[in-house]
């Protein structure tokens, strides 16, 4: 009975094996955490109060074919991420327009409080530059707090 | 006595993990389902061609003036009499003027200080009233 109970032949509890169970668990825990964060890179967001309308559409044309020209409130430009005067506008988009094969849809995410004068001046731009699809970007307006304003 | 003592208990004494799996699918297949990737959407306008320029009748016109204070000044064709309004009034003003003339335009001229969103809100009137004929411009003098 001694010899059975207390030999030092007897095996250990604890597994010689290192406990792969949870690995699963860690892997799904990894691939959850890029799906949360991962965020598909386009331009960065300006920093704009976009206006808001009610016939507000979706834009039917590929994400490479849509140009996002921000207009901020002090009426600085900016494309891909990069400061331009109005002046290069028109340089910008005509090569880019060429290349997309005349499909480039422009979309003007300009902020509510933009002076038109420089919405005019940027469509005269785009003009100059051939194009002719315009998207005025705008935020989804229920009727609701269209009623209210 | 040290023979029960020694008896395994029946209830084991691991933290229960088969379901683990189970949890994680779940949640991938939530995530799957409930992603949406951000479209892009606003009011699509097609601006003319250079050198487009095109006489039309003023009485095809409906001319709507943005003042910087949001005010929107009304005027039809040839007459010179002006209708006060607010951008909201728009959508009205035009169902109602293009059932007794298929062929009107819409001419909205901005001031140059009035801010964006006034434009936007005409923009966003017309478009909601169907309007397919209109023409942006800039207020001058």
């Amino acid at each position: 009975m001694a010899i059975k109970q207390g030999g030092f032949s007897r095996k250990s509890k604890t597994s010689d094996e290192i406990p792969s169970s949870s690995l699963a668990d860690i892997a799904f825990l990894l691939l959850i955490f890029f799906m949360v964060t991962t965020v598909f890179r386009t331009d960065r967001e300006r920093d704009i109060i976009w206006p808001q309308a009610e016939a507000t559409e979706k834009i039917d044309e590929k994400k490479k074919n849509i140009l996002n020209i921000w207009v901020e409130r002090n009426g600085a430009i900016f494309m891909n991420d990069q400061p331009y005067t109005m002046e290069q506008v028109s340089e910008v988009v005509a090569p880019l327009y060429a290349d997309s094969d005349r499909r480039l849809v422009i979309s003007i995410r300009g902020d509510r409080e933009v002076p038109y004068s420089t919405m005019d001046l940027l469509q005269d731009e785009l003009v100059a530059a051939g194009v002719v699809r315009v998207v005025f970007a705008t935020e989804m307006e229920q009727r609701m707090t269209r009623q209210r304003r | 006595m040290a023979v029960l003592n020694n008896k395994k208990s029946k209830v084991s004494d691991e933290v229960p993990t088969s379901s683990m799996a189970d949890i994680a699918f779940l949640l991938l297949i939530f995530f799957l389902v409930t992603t949406v990737f951000p479209k892009d959407s606003g009011l699509p306008i097609v601006l003319p061609e250079e050198s487009e320029e095109v006489e039309v009748n003023q009485k095809n016109i409906l001319h709507i003036v943005i003042q910087p204070s949001g005010v929107v000044e009304v005027r039809r064709g040839e007459s010179q009499q002006v209708q006060t309004v607010t951008p909201n009034d728009i959508e009205g003003i035009w169902r109602q003027d293009v059932s007794s003339n298929p062929n009107l335009i819409a001419g909205v001229k901005t001031h140059p200080d009035a801010p964006y969103r006034f434009m936007i809100d005409v923009l966003d009137a017309l478009q909601t009233a169907g309007a397919d004929k209109i023409s942006l411009q800039i207020l001058e003098g």
